[in-house]
């Protein structure tokens, strides 16, 4: 598995399960179930009112006041809006299923409903990438706290649309392979005419967030796509967002995946080493000991 | 951001592996403990072998879905409950946490199983393994039989809550019995017992052999699984039992009906006797293990009479039944039975010892 | 540079087969004790003049022997921080494993990557020269093992940024 995927399986598998179940005429259980998924996002799955016959979905993620800024709002409706109810208390978005009336086209219902952490993000792209679709400019540049200390940036100008990921890394050794694979980012682009160009910046924030609050230090990175119009037309969006949304992850995703190689590597190292160094020692009296021949018999080497 | 979020809970187990995320009633997966990996033939060492070229080392499925994957080879990296093979184990934590919880692990604290009796170099390395590659924020390694006391809590009332207590841990493999005082495992009194899942299985299976002909001889395994997990119960005693069955037997004889693999051909076996004297080897050792003839509920008091004595009351009242080969029905009830029986004797002797004058306080069972 | 590998090498290992003349020896200062004694340092005529023995500024190995131990130190090269790190990472990895490795020393000695203590125990139970061609095999490997793991662990980085922007 190279690239993450974008949607939840836990959310996916359970509702199919509850939707098939109820398709074959099954009695619904209860459910009550809490979940995560990166950057802080929490699900919580439940049976509002002790109500068996509904699955409640609520997503809570603790920078949606910022995307709400940017319509998050609307895109949740335009895409759950048959089952959208108000939120449970303590999450940002609640999503209704009545297995009693289970959808014709179920399958994709449940599709749908795992990829809601992806739409939350969504709005602020699609509405920034409309902005420089409409040639606007001059708009203020969002800013969303998606993790605690981390934070993205996106603002739109006449030809382009910039992305600007900041990340923390929490271990040194982190921060110098973060720092090769984000190289690796800038000079992989070349090999791809396709790709957005991208930047990076270690410590300090580039020069686009110059002068703002932005965080500096030792283990801070910041990433910049600049994203053309070929990358938002109305069909290549959808690919730009899930691949974009995901970029924090998998640059730590595979931060780990390299030191659990490393560790792999080491381990068989060591294992080599072990084994001369045994050879040091004396084999244990192999001379005296009695061997056997296949028919049984024994000798002794000499 | 640990604080908020629910910590995640993997267990790994020889077969299976359960996880998900702290404060659910279930794990929300359950997946055969495996990863199929692709295995190149070029003749360097083992070790050197398996890191492949690039990112070769991604290339690799856990699960149910390793077992589906043609052109890998399935690799089991759990043995006997301990981990045998780290660099499997380390890339089978990593799929499992990016692709199954989807959880960023640097903000979840973790908590882990381990078996009796784990080493501590393993321990540490799979806090190795945690700390340094996944940067998890804290770690716990819980011994599997604590957990199994804990979780029998729920059935319980407020008050009686304690982690003293005898676990008795039937897998597939190997049955273990493991005396808990105060959530510390006394590892020099646990005892093993070589009778388990399996054993059962290739007991049945030998019984019908005997019996049945119309099992196809390559399924004739899998049947006698299907019919342990289906059929089987166990029995206060099986001469009463076995007078039952001959006096009415359509009211307990039971049909199986399956259907050859190859030829889609129907067959269908009855069911007899099987279905009390499978699990009656852990009462009767004997019957399938010559060398083996200690019957559980012995295995327990002999377990407990070994323990520091000031906890043998509290380990004879919370024996705990965990694992899938303690599921038979009423396997719990013979078991009490039985142990109140050996030690009701034994108070019955020290009694008359004393001539009278000790009046030994009752022990409760369970 | 290839070019020095070899002597340095060989200068290392006659030192060492020269130090590796090691006796039973027990403590001056403790009765009944028989610690190493360029460990404990408890009396100067018991120790020999160290020696090091430099390739260049960052390779180097330093050599202290005494009447029954003697310890062997060495800094291993690192180009950059990457090999750095990884460095750090492989001598910490091993020395959580010094139970196994026998003649490993859990803590480098200050300013050198990782130290070995090979007693006259050693010495008694095991054949000095393979311990000797141990510790040159060790040197010759370690090099090779972090750059190589360094290739690779760049390979991974170009891969892992190609595959992402491919999917645009």
């Amino acid at each position: 598995m190279i690239l993450l995927e974008f949607h939840n399986r836990i959310v996916e598998e359970t509702l199919g399960q509850k939707f098939k179940n109820a398709l074959e005429g099954g009695k619904p259980d209860a459910i009550d179930i809490t979940i995560a998924d990166f950057d802080g996002v929490l699900y919580h799955m439940s049976n509002p009112n002790d109500d068996k016959s509904k699955v409640m979905v609520s997503i809570s993620l603790k920078f949606y006041k910022d995307l709400q800024e940017h319509g998050a709002d609307d895109l949740i409706k335009r895409e759950y809006a048959d089952f959208l109810s108000s939120p449970e208390e303590g999450y940002s978005v609640s999503l209704l299923y009545d297995l009693d009336k289970v959808p014709a086209n179920h399958e994709e219902v449940v599709k749908k409903a795992g990829l809601l952490k992806r739409n939350c993000f969504a709005s602020v792209f699609e509405k920034y990438f409309e902005f420089q679709a409409k040639g606007e400019s001059g708009h203020k540049r969002a800013i969303i706290h998606y993790r605690d200390d981390e934070t993205m940036y996106v603002a739109s100008q006449k030809d382009r649309v910039t992305v600007i990921f900041s990340t923390v890394f929490k271990d040194n050794d982190d921060v110098i392979i973060g720092k090769l694979f984000m190289q690796e980012f800038k000079e992989g682009r070349r090999k791809f005419n396709q790709a957005p160009q991208v930047l990076f910046s270690h410590r300090e924030p580039p020069q686009e967030l110059q002068n703002t609050d932005a965080a500096t230090g030792d283990n801070i990175g910041y990433i910049t796509f600049v994203l053309f119009p070929r990358h938002i037309s109305a069909t290549a969006k959808d690919n730009t967002i899930n691949l974009i949304h995901t970029l924090r992850d998998y640059l730590h995703y595979h931060i780990k995946c390299s030191k659990a190689y490393i560790h792999s590597r080491m381990r068989a190292k060591t294992s080599a080493f072990l084994k001369v160094l045994n050879r040091a020692r004396p084999e244990v009296d192999a001379a005296k000991k009695e061997k056997k021949t296949i028919s049984g018999q024994t000798f002794r080497a000499k | 951001m640990a604080g908020r979020l629910p910590a995640v809970v993997i267990d790994n187990g020889t077969g299976y592996t359960k996880m998900g995320y702290a404060g659910n009633t279930e794990p929300q997966f359950i997946i055969p403990s495996c990863i199929a990996v692709k295995e190149s033939a070029s003749v360097n060492d083992q070790s050197m072998r398996r890191l492949g070229k690039g990112m070769d080392d991604l290339d690799f499925y856990i699960g149910d879905e390793a077992l589906n994957q043609p052109s890998y080879a399935v690799k089991w990296p759990i043995r006997h409950g301990i981990v045998d093979d780290w660099d499997f184990m380390e890339r089978f934590w990593e799929q499992a946490i990016f692709k199954y919880l989807r959880s960023e692990p640097e903000d979840h604290y973790f908590l882990l199983t381990e078996p009796p009796l784990n080493t501590p170099e393993n321990r540490e390395y799979t806090a190795e393994i945690m700390f340094e590659s996944f940067n998890v924020p804290g770690l716990y390694i819980a011994v599997q039989a604590v957990l199994a006391l804990a979780a029998s809590w729920t059935s319980r009332q407020v008050g009686e809550r304690t982690l003293t207590g005898t676990v008795i841990d039937s897998g597939d493999g190997v049955t273990h019995v493991i005396p808990v005082a105060e959530g510390y495992v006394i590892g020099s009194c646990i005892k093993h017992i070589p009778i388990a899942g399996r054993d059962i299985t290739y007991f049945i299976q030998q019984l019908l052999r005997e019996r049945e002909v119309g099992i196809p001889p390559e399924q004739s395994l899998e049947t006698a699984k299907a019919i342990k997990e289906k059929f089987c119960y166990v029995c206060p005693d099986i001469a009463k039992e076995i007078a039952k069955y001959d006096a009415e037997p359509s009211k307990w004889l039971k049909r199986f009906e399956s259907s050859n693999s190859i030829t889609r051909q129907e067959f269908a076996i009855d069911v007899g006797y099987e279905r009390f004297l499978g699990p009656e080897i852990f009462f009767h050792p004997e019957f399938s293990n010559p060398d083996f003839t200690l019957p559980i509920s012995d295995v327990v008091d002999e377990v407990i009479q070994n323990c520091p004595i000031d906890v043998r009351r509290g380990l004879y009242k919370n024996i705990v039944l965990s694992g899938g080969s303690t599921m038979f029905k009423d396997f719990g009830k013979k078991l009490q039975r039985d142990v109140k029986r050996t030690v009701g004797a034994r108070l019955k002797v020290s009694e008359e010892l004393s001539g009278g004058r000790i009046k030994p306080k009752p022990i409760d069972v369970m | 540079m290839a070019a020095t590998l070899q002597p340095y090498l060989t200068a290392v290992k006659n030192t060492l087969t020269a130090a590796m003349c090691l006796q039973n020896f027990e403590s001056q200062v403790v009765e009944r004790h028989n610690k190493p004694e360029v460990e404990v340092r408890s009396s100067k005529e018991l120790l020999l003049i160290p020696v090091v023995i430099s390739r260049n500024e960052k390779e180097k190995v330093l050599i202290e022997s005494s009447i029954n131990s003697l310890r062997i130190s060495i800094a291993v090269k690192q180009a950059d921080e990457i090999e750095k790190i990884l460095c750090h990472k492989f001598m910490r990895f091993m020395m959580m494993r010094a139970e196994n490795f026998v003649v490993l020393r859990r803590k480098p000695v200050k300013g050198y990557d990782i130290s070995f203590l090979i007693t006259n125990f050693h010495t008694e139970q095991m054949y000095k020269h393979k311990l000797v061609d141990f510790i040159i095999h060790f040197m010759e490997e370690i090099d090779k093992e972090i750059s190589d793991m360094k290739i690779s662990v760049n390979s991974r980085a170009r891969i892992c940024a190609e595959e992402f922007l491919k999917n645009f």
